[in-house]
C-alpha cells in the first residue's frame, strides 16, 4: 500500500486512509474517489521557478519522471530541483541524490502545481562521510492539488543535513522525511513552516532514527492556520539501543488564527538508550493577546500588529536557514502570504 | 488634560475600581501611591484599553476627547503612553523594528509624514546615547532575555522615541539600580513641558526625589482617598497606609 | 543445592513484592471459560434483577463481535479467554456490615496488607489522623464496607456495586454505562458482560464527603480474572476523594484484570480519584506471571465548573494498559491527571490520559512521570483535543521520562488536536537518564548508591506525590523505592 502504487495501478484501495495510524490526519482514501488518468507529457514553456536565479544546476521534472544529482567527493554545487505538475492528471517522480565524501550541496527544491493533479515524489538522498546538504523546499501547490513528497535520507558519520520545508499547503499535502542517523557527530536539522489559508491542508511528517552514538537532531516547525485550514505535524525521534549521547530536540508551535482552523500534532519520542537527552515542546493556540496589546499600546494598529507578530513567529524558523540568498527568498515569500 | 471621573471597572468577576476621580492638568506631574492590589495598574490598563478590563460606570477623557471609545492604538496615537510594570517580551522582532513600526503607525494615524530610515536611526542613536543604552541591544528581539532593569530602560527609550503627550509610568523605578534610576528620571524630566502631563505610579519616595510631582494621590480600595502636595509622599513613607485603609 | 538456591531466590523476590503471598481460602468458582451461561451464572449468583442480566447478555453479544486491540506499544502472548475463571468468591457467606461473618482468613489477608477493615482500628490510630472508609473487594466480590452508617447520615451512599444494583436500581440504571458505553472497547465490553463487583458512591448535592473513601482490590484465586466496576456520582456542589489500592499474589500464570471506572460530576462538583496500583508485576527475570491490567477509567464532567482529578501511582502489573480520561463537557469544567508509572524487570506499561475539551473555558493539566528500569518498557500515550465549541480551552502537559539502565525503553506519544482558534495547548516532554553528576554528588555526601537513586527519583516524582492524600503519599513513596530496588549497579 502506497501512494506511488495507487498512482501506478489506479487502484484507490492502495491509498492510505485515516485508519492507518501514520495517516490518521491525512486521509487520502476518503478524499479520492477515483484516481485521475496519468498526466500527459508537457510540451509548453514553463515560467521561472522560485529559485531559478540562485542555482547553478537546474533539474526540472514536469508531470513525473526521474532525476539524479551526484556531487563528487570534495565538490560543491548549488542545484535547483523543480517538481512541476501541469494539468489534472496523476504522476509520480523519482529523484536520487548522492553526495560523496566531503561533498557539499545546496538543494533548492520546489513543488509547483496548477490544478487538481495527484502526484507523488520519492527522493532518496545519501550523504557520505563529511558531506553537507542543505535542502530548502518551497511547496507552492494549487488549492485543488493532492501532493505527496516522501524523502529517505541516509546520513553518514560526520555529515551535516539541514532542511527547511516551507509550504502553503494544498487540498491535501504531505511532505515526509525519514532520516536514518548513524550518530558519529553527524547532525540533522529538520525544520518546517506552514502558512495555510482557505481550506488548505499541509502535513509535515518526519522520522529520525538514531542508530549510533553521538548524534544530534534539532527540529523546529512553526505553522499558521487561518480560515478553515488544517495543519498537521507528526514528528518522531527514535533512539535505538546503544545510541548513547544522542541529543535530540523537537519543537512544534502553531498559531490558529480563526475559529474554524485546525492543528493536529503528534510529537513522539521512542527511546531505547539511557544516556540521552531528548526533549520536545509543542504549543498550539491563538496569538499571545498580551504581546498584541503591548504593540497596540505603542500605536500599532491591530492588523499590522498581528502581521508583525506572525512574521516574527515564523521568522525564527527562517533565520535558521544557512544559505542567506535562499533565506531572503523564503522570507519574502512568507511575508507576502502573511500580509492580509 | 487627563480627566477621570467616577470610574468603575471590573477585571473578570472582580470590581477593582470603585468610583475613581482624578484631574491631571497639562504641564503637571501627579504621583499615585497606594498599597499592593489597590488598583493602580488596573487604572493604567483601563486608560490604555487593555482587553478584559471592563468599565461599568464613569469615564475618562484626554483633552476633552472620550478615551474609552478608542482602540488601544488610537489612544497611543493621541499621545498616551504606558510604561508597563511588567514589560512584555516580543520574540523575533528587533527592538528597532518594533519602535519604527510604532512610530510610523502613530504618524500615519495623525496624518503626519513617515520618518525616513536615516532620520530614524539618527534619532535612535541620539536617544540611546542619552539613556546610556548600548545600541547593539536595540538590534536584539525586544526585551527577550533582557534583565528587569534593562526592560524598564527600554520602556523609557521607547517613550523618548515616541515622545508622547501623556505618560503613565507604572513602577518604572522598580528593578533599577541607583545610576539607572537617575538616567531614567533625566529621560522622563526631559519630556516635561507645558503641553505634556504625567502620572507616576510608585511605591517609593526615592523616585519622587528625581521626578518632582505637583500633586500626590493615595489610591486605596479602588478610589483616590487622599490628595496633597509633595509632602504627602513623605508622610506616607513615614506612616504607611494604615490611616487610609479605613477610608477605603 | 538447587533447592537452597531456589529458596534464596524466593525470599529475595518476596522482599521485592511484599504482597505476593497466597491465602488458602475456600473459594466458590464459576466453571472455567466464557459463554452466555457463565454470564447468567454470575448474574444469578448475585441475585440480580432481570434488567441487569439483559444488559450483561447484550454486552456479551457485542464482545463476541469485537477484535482484541493490538495498537498499544505492548507485547504479550494472546490471552485464552476460555482458560480463566470469571467468578471467584470466598465460600463463606458474605457478611454485609458485620465483620464477624467474614471468613477470618480474609480478615487475616487484609491485616497482612495493612488495610483497616475494623472501624475501631482506624479510630485507634494516631489522634487527628484522617479516617477513611474502605470497601474491600476480594477476587470477584466485595467482602466488607466500613463506615457505612456514618456516611449514610450525611446522605452519602458507599456500598458494593452488587448492593447498589439491588438497593439503588434507579441510580445505577441512570448512570451505569453512560460514561463508558458498553462497547467502548474490547476490555470494557468484556467487563460489562462479566463484571463481578466494585464500589458504588453517590454524594448528594452540597455534601462534602466527611472522609476519604477507598476500595481495596485483591486478586487471590488462581487463573481468575477480576472485572470490577466502579461508579461514582458527585451531585451538584459536592466533593469526594476516593482511593483505590490493588495487590495480587505471585503466580506463574498471568491473571487478567479488566476494570471499568465511571465518574460523573454535576455542576460545581469535584471528584478526586487516586490509585496506587501494585499488582504482581511478574518474575523480574523471565517476565513470567503477573497481572494484565487493562483498565478503562473515564470521567464525565457534565456539570459547569465541575472538576475531576486523577492521580495514579502505577508500579505493578506485568502489562498495564490504561488511560484515565476526562470528558470536559460542562462549561468551565476542569480535568487533571497526575501520574507516576514505574516499570522494572520485564514490565510493560502503556498509560496516559485523554482530555476531551467539549465545553467553553474548560481546563486540563497533565503531569506524567515515567521511570523505566531493567528490561522494561514505559509509554506515555495521551490525547488532548479541543472541539470547535470549546472556546477558551486550556491545556498544560508536562511529560518526563527517566531511564535507569541500558536495556529499558521510554516512549512519549502525545496526540494534540486543536479544532478552534481560541484554545491554547502547551506540551513539554523530556527524556533523560538519572544524572551521574547528581548521583555522585549525593554519594559524596555519604549516601549509598541505592539511597542516592531513591533521593533523586523522589525528587523526580515529587510533583505527583504531592497530589496524593497525605497518608497514601508516604506509602507511595515507599512503593517507589521498592519498585526500583536492584535497578542500579
Ligand atoms: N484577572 C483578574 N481577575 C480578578 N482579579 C484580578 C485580575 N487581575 C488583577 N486582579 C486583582 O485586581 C486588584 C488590583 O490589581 P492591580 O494590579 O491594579 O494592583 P496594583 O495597585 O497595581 O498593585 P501593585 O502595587 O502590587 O502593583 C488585585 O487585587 C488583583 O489581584
Ligand atoms: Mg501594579
Amino acid at each position: 500500500m502506497s501512494v506511488a502504487a495507487a498512482i501506478r495501478t489506479r487502484d484507490v484501495g492502495e491509498l492510505p486512509s485515516r485508519r492507518d495510524e501514520d495517516w490518521r490526519w491525512t486521509d487520502l482514501r476518503g478524499l479520492i474517489r477515483v484516481l485521475p488518468a496519468p498526466s500527459e507529457s508537457f510540451a509548453g514553456t514553463l515560467a521561472a521557478g522560485p529559485f531559478d536565479r540562485l542555482a547553478i544546476d537546474h533539474h526540472v521534472l514536469v508531470n513525473g519522471g526521474d532525476a539524479r544529482i551526484d556531487v563528487a567527493a570534495g565538490k560543491k554545487t548549488l542545484a535547483a530541483l523543480r517538481l512541476v505538475s501541469r494539468g489534472a492528471g496523476a504522476h509520480a517522480s523519482r529523484v536520487t541524490i548522492n553526495l560523496a565524501a566531503g561533498a557539499r550541496l545546496r538543494l533548492l527544491e520546489s513543488y509547483e502545481s496548477d490544478g487538481a493533479s495527484v502526484c507523488q515524489t520519492a527522493l532518496t538522498i545519501t550523504l557520505a562521510e563529511g558531506a553537507a546538504l542543505e535542502r530548502i523546499v518551497l511547496a507552492e501547490d494549487h488549492e485543488d492539488a493532492v501532493s505527496v513528497s516522501q524523502a529517505e535520507v541516509r546520513l553518514s558519520p560526520t555529515s551535516d543535513f539541514g532542511q527547511t520545508i516551507v509550504t502553503s499547503g494544498a487540498r491535501r499535502q504531505r511532505i515526509e522525511t525519514r532520516a536514518s542517523h548513524p550518530g558519529g557527530r553527524a547532525s540533522a536539522r529538520m525544520d518546517g513552516v506552514y502558512l495555510l489559508a482557505g481550506k488548505r491542508h499541509a502535513d509535515h511528517t518526519t522520522v529520525v532514527t538514531h542508530d549510533g552514538v553521538d548524534g544530534t537532531t534539532n527540529q523546529l516547525i512553526k505553522g499558521v492556520a487561518r480560515d478553515q485550514a488544517r495543519g498537521v505535524f507528526q514528528g518522531k525521534i527514535v533512539v535505538s539501543e546503544g545510541a548513547d549521547r544522542t541529543d535530540a530536540r523537537m519543537g512544534h508551535h502553531a498559531l490558529i488564527l480563526s475559529d474554524r482552523a485546525e492543528v493536529d500534532a503528534k510529537p513522539e519520542l521512542e527511546i531505547y538508550a539511557d544516556d540521552v537527552s531528548c526533549a520536545h515542546g509543542n504549543t498550539v493556540g491563538a496569538m499571545d493577546e498580551e504581546a498584541l496589546f503591548y504593540a497596540r499600546q505603542r500605536g500599532i494598529p491591530e492588523a499590522e500588529a498581528r502581521a508583525m507578530l506572525t512574521e516574527a513567529f515564523i521568522g525564527q524558523v527562517i533565520d535558521r536557514i544557512w544559505f542567506e540568498d535562499a533565506r531572503r527568498v523564503v522570507r519574502n515569500w512568507a511575508a507576502e502570504r502573511l500580509r492580509v | 488634560m487627563l480627566s477621570v471621573s467616577n470610574l468603575h471597572a471590573t477585571v473578570g468577576e472582580a470590581q477593582i475600581l470603585k468610583g475613581l476621580t482624578l484631574e491631571v492638568p497639562a504641564g503637571e506631574v501627579h504621583a499615585i501611591m497606594g498599597p499592593n492590589g489597590a488598583g493602580k495598574s488596573t487604572l493604567s490598563y483601563v486608560l490604555t484599553g487593555r482587553q478584559g478590563y471592563e468599565v461599568t460606570e464613569g469615564g475618562a477623557t484626554l483633552d476633552g476627547e472620550d478615551l474609552l471609545a478608542l482602540e488601544p492604538n488610537e489612544r497611543a496615537a493621541k499621545g498616551l503612553f504606558l510604561s508597563f510594570q511588567y514589560p512584555l517580551e516580543i520574540p523575533g522582532v528587533p527592538a528597532l523594528t518594533f519602535i519604527r513600526t510604532a512610530l510610523n503607525a502613530q504618524r500615519k494615524a495623525r496624518s503626519e509624514k513617515e520618518i525616513t530610515a536615516p532620520e530614524f536611526l539618527k534619532l535612535a542613536r541620539q536617544k540611546a546615547a542619552e539613556l546610556k543604552i548600548d545600541f547593539e541591544m536595540l538590534k536584539r528581539a525586544l526585551n527577550v532575555g533582557f534583565s528587569g532593569g534593562e526592560k524598564k530602560r527600554m520602556e523609557i527609550f521607547q517613550m523618548a522615541m515616541l515622545s508622547p503627550r501623556f505618560l503613565i509610568l507604572d513602577e518604572t523605578d522598580s528593578g533599577l539600580d541607583i545610576d539607572a534610576l537617575r538616567i531614567v528620571s533625566d529621560g522622563v524630566n526631559a519630556l516635561r513641558s507645558p503641553d505634556r502631563a504625567m502620572l507616576v505610579i510608585t511605591h517609593y519616595q526615592r523616585l519622587l526625589d528625581y521626578i518632582k510631582p505637583d500633586r500626590v494621590h493615595v489610591l486605596a480600595g479602588g478610589r483616590i482617598v487622599a490628595s496633597g502636595g509633595p509632602e504627602l509622599a513623605l508622610e506616607l513613607e513615614r506612616d504607611g497606609y494604615d490611616r487610609y485603609a479605613k477610608a477605603a | 543445592m538447587a533447592a537452597v538456591k531456589q529458596t534464596v531466590d524466593q525470599v529475595a523476590s518476596l522482599e521485592k513484592y511484599k504482597h505476593g503471598f497466597v491465602s488458602d481460602i475456600e473459594q466458590d468458582f464459576a466453571p472455567k471459560g466464557l459463554n452466555a451461561d457463565i454470564v447468567r451464572f454470575i448474574s444469578a449468583k448475585k441475585n440480580e434483577p432481570e434488567w441487569m442480566l439483559a444488559w450483561r447478555l447484550d454486552a456479551f453479544e457485542r464482545w463476541l463481535a469485537m477484535d482484541e486491540p493490538d495498537w498499544a506499544k505492548v507485547n504479550f502472548p494472546r490471552i485464552d479467554y476460555q482458560d480463566s475463571y470469571y467468578y471467584a468468591a470466598p465460600k463463606e457467606k458474605v457478611g454485609i456490615g458485620s465483620l464477624d461473618e467474614v471468613d477470618p482468613e480474609i480478615l487475616e489477608v487484609y491485616k497482612k496488607l495493612g488495610i483497616p477493615l475494623r472501624e475501631q482500628e482506624v479510630l485507634a490510630g494516631v489522634v487527628g489522623a484522617p479516617r477513611y472508609a474502605v470497601d474491600a473487594v476480594f477476587d470477584s466480590v466485595s467482602v466488607v464496607t466500613t463506615f457505612k452508617k456514618e456516611l449514610a447520615q450525611v446522605g452519602v451512599i458507599f456500598c458494593s456495586m452488587s448492593e447498589a444494583i439491588r438497593e439503588h436500581p434507579e441510580l445505577v440504571k441512570q448512570y451505569l454505562g453512560t460514561v463508558v458505553p458498553v462497547s467502548d472497547n474490547y476490555f470494557a465490553c468484556l467487563n460489562a458482560a462479566v463484571f463481578s463487583d466494585g464500589s458504588f458512591v453517590y454524594v448528594p448535592p452540597g455534601v462534602r464527603c466527611p472522609m476519604e473513601l477507598s476500595t481495596y482490590f485483591r486478586i487471590n484465586a488462581e487463573n481468575s480474572g477480576q472485572f470490577e466496576r466502579t461508579l461514582i456520582i458527585a451531585d451538584k456542589a459536592s466533593y469526594v476523594s476516593y482511593l483505590e489500592g490493588c495487590t495480587a499474589p505471585m503466580r506463574d500464570e498471568n491473571q487478567l484484570h479488566a476494570a471499568v471506572v465511571e465518574l460523573v460530576t454535576m455542576d460545581d462538583a469535584e471528584i478526586k480519584y487516586s490509585t496506587v496500583q501494585n499488582w504482581y508485576p511478574g518474575d523480574p527475570v523471565t517476565g513470567k506471571g503477573g497481572i494484565y491490567n487493562f483498565v478503562t477509567k473515564r470521567a464525565d464532567c457534565r456539570g459547569d465548573r465541575s472538576k475531576v482529578s486523577w492521580t495514579q501511582v502505577e508500579t505493578g502489573s506485568s502489562i498495564t494498559w490504561k488511560y484515565p480520561s476526562c470528558i470536559l463537557r460542562g462549561e468551565g469544567s476542569s480535568g487533571e491527571f497526575y501520574s507516576i508509572a514505574i516499570t522494572n524487570g520485564r514490565q510493560q506499561a502503556d498509560t496516559g490520559t485523554k482530555m476531551i475539551h467539549l465545553g467553553a473555558n474548560t481546563r486540563s493539566r497533565i503531569i506524567s512521570k515515567g521511570i523505566s528500569a531493567g528490561r522494561s518498557s514505559n509509554t506515555y500515550r495521551g490525547l488532548v483535543s479541543a472541539h470547535p465549541k470549546a472556546k477558551g480551552a486550556r491545556n498544560f502537559t508536562q511529560c518526563d521520562s527517566l531511564l535507569i539502565g541500558k536495556h529499558c525503553a521510554a516512549h512519549t506519544v502525545p496526540y494534540i488536536e486543536a479544532r478552534n482558534g481560541q484554545a491554547k495547548f502547551e506540551h513539554e516532554a523530556t527524556t533523560t537518564r538519572l544524572s551521574e553528576d547528581q548521583l555522585f554528588y549525593a554519594m559524596q555526601r555519604g549516601l549509598s548508591q541505592e539511597e542516592a537513586v531513591q533521593l533523586l527519583v523522589n525528587g523526580f516524582v515529587k510533583e505527583v506525590l504531592q497530589e496524593l492524600p497525605m497518608e497514601f503519599a508516604v506509602e507511595a513513596q515507599k512503593l517507589v523505592a521498592i519498585s526500583l530496588e536492584g535497578s542500579v549497579g
